[in-house]
């Protein structure tokens, strides 16, 4: 794979300036931080409740905002240009992906701290997380990448957000719903099920089923990005 | 030795059932520039993004820099050629230096290369200023600037001056002509005649996909003349006579033996007029 850091690193600092400078989709980072303080002060105890700031990160900020802005790149014409240039697909994608990853990362840390999580093994649940973070970073480029306007993109990614942060939720009433529990292969929910297998001393099946299902679920959003890329950049 | 910079030969694009460009040949030499005139609709931009590897054509063959255009996706071929096309975005919310910046890197060039470009462009007052303060004119510059700030061997401009007022016009050809005689192949398509005959070393109409003349303006102009002069006497009264005829000169004689003459005018057609002649359409 053709990789470039200098293109990479240019193309992070650009996202970064335009990120700072577009209030209307940077401000979408307040929100799980201010959503685990409150369920800090409300008293959560529960993993369903400390990850629902961390599912609300992932959906909320991750896919939201790499959404937004793949949109905005294509609404402008500047994902095309940026394609011209011999910049390859990977400079493209992994730097259009980098600046999402580490605000994410930092957000997700405070999150983590501000509802008073305390994990059994920081190591494999970072790991875990970065899982994540990639998952939902495909799933916003997609998105971003199936839709032509800004506009159209807020309206498309908004029901593909809701099924994977709420799709941890729904999981719960399974025993009236059978259906749901469908809910619970999603990554949203394997994620709770790895951290609470960490909580105790589980058999390693717990641990490596969740982490199997949500590399499956990254390869896959991986794959339709990089072909759903290449279709959008031709016109044919 | 000339050698070609792009070679097309029989190249067609269908879109389903719609037919494109039909049976499309050409070639541009090294160093020429080529301009490529046809309203819109004919296939104009279709070429250009078959060039760029934009598209793929249907049949036939295209060679751009020495390989099958399709290749000039590679990063390598993508650093020998510049674009400008009337969508070519800018990042809004970034300055103009910082856009140059971004694509400096993208080609790896030094932060010097900035400052040529905008000198080039006639923008090196507005490099602090957000794109969205400019004038469509402005960002039609800044567009240039990004094309031609890697010194491509190749490059491809689609109307390259449609948003900008004389002064501004004057200045970029200025500049595309410094930028050809340094070696850069220009391939150039547009609606403006003038601009066709200021610049371009050799055109192609194109109409409905179908290229209907190629030569340079001078040639096109004489062969499509109706080889007529209209002279205009100090009667107020004008004629139309033939050139290159007997008569015609031994009017003229007398009529200058007289002082008669105010002005005598050849007849060649514009571009504009032999396109039509071709078409039977106008190239708005």
């Amino acid at each position: 794979m053709n990789m470039s850091m200098k293109r990479i690193q240019a193309i992070f600092i650009k996202d970064y300036k335009e990120f700072s400078r577009n209030y209307a989709i940077s401000v979408m980072v307040l929100l799980p931080p201010l959503l685990a303080f409150f369920y800090n002060k409300m008293g959560a105890e529960t993993m369903q409740s400390y990850f629902i700031p961390i599912n609300t990160t992932l959906a909320m900020v991750t896919a939201f905002v790499q959404c937004c802005l793949m949109a905005e790149e294509k609404e402008n014409n500047t994902l095309r240009s940026l394609t011209m240039s011999p910049a390859s697909i990977a400079d493209i994608l992994v730097g259009k992906s980098s600046l999402v990853f580490s605000i994410t990362a930092i957000i997700l840390a405070l999150s983590i701290y501000l509802v008073g999580y305390e994990p059994a093994n920081i190591i494999i649940l970072i790991l875990a997380l970065a899982i994540s973070i990639v998952f939902y970073i495909a799933l916003g480029t997609i998105c971003g990448l199936y839709t032509k306007t800004v506009m159209e993109a807020t309206i498309t990614v908004m029901p593909v957000v809701i099924v994977f942060l709420m799709g941890s939720l729904a999981s719960g009433f399974s025993d009236k719903f059978p259906i749901l529990a469908v809910a619970e292969w999603l990554p949203s929910s394997q994620i709770i099920l790895l951290a609470e297998a960490l909580e105790v001393v589980a058999p390693a099946k717990e641990l490596i089923v969740p982490f199997v299902v949500m590399i499956a679920w990254t390869v896959l959003a991986l794959v339709v990005t990089t072909v759903l890329y290449k279709k959008r950049m031709t016109d044919d | 030795m000339t050698t070609a910079t792009i070679e097309v030969k029989n190249v067609q694009k269908t879109f389903g059932t719609f037919t494109a460009l039909k049976d499309v040949s050409f070639t541009i030499k090294k160093g020429e520039i080529f301009g490529f005139l046809g309203p819109s609709g004919s296939g104009k931009t279709t070429m250009i993004k078959i060039l760029t590897a934009q598209l793929e054509q249907t049949a036939g063959e295209a060679n751009v820099l020495g390989v099958p255009a399709i290749n000039m996706k590679r990063g390598e071929n993508k650093a020998r050629f510049g674009i400008l096309t009337d969508n070519s975005g800018l990042y809004k919310r970034l300055t103009v230096e910082e856009n140059l910046l971004l694509f400096g890197n993208m080609y790896d060039l030094p932060k010097s290369a900035v400052d040529e470009a905008l000198n080039f462009v006639n923008l090196a007052d507005a490099r602090k200023k957000k794109v969205t303060e400019l004038s469509k004119g402005m960002m039609q510059r800044v567009t240039l600037a990004r094309a031609i700030m890697h010194k491509p061997d190749l490059l491809f401009l689609d109307e390259p001056t449609s948003a900008l007022d004389p002064v501004n016009t004057a200045h970029i050809y200025k500049g595309l002509r410094k930028l050809n005689e340094m070696g850069t192949t220009i391939f150039l398509t547009t609606h403006d005649m003038a601009e066709a005959e200021t610049l371009c070393d050799r055109v192609a109409f194109l109409h409905k996909g179908k290229i209907q003349a190629i030569g340079a303006p001078s040639n096109l102009k004489h062969d499509y003349s109706d080889e007529s002069m209209t002279v205009q006497l100090t009667t107020g009264e004008e004629h139309i006579l033939p050139m290159n005829d007997h008569a015609s000169a031994e009017t003229l004689t007398q009529w200058m033996s007289t002082g008669s003459i105010i002005r005598i005018q050849t007849n060649e057609p514009t571009l504009g007029d032999i396109f039509m002649q071709l078409t039977g359409s106008d190239l708005q």
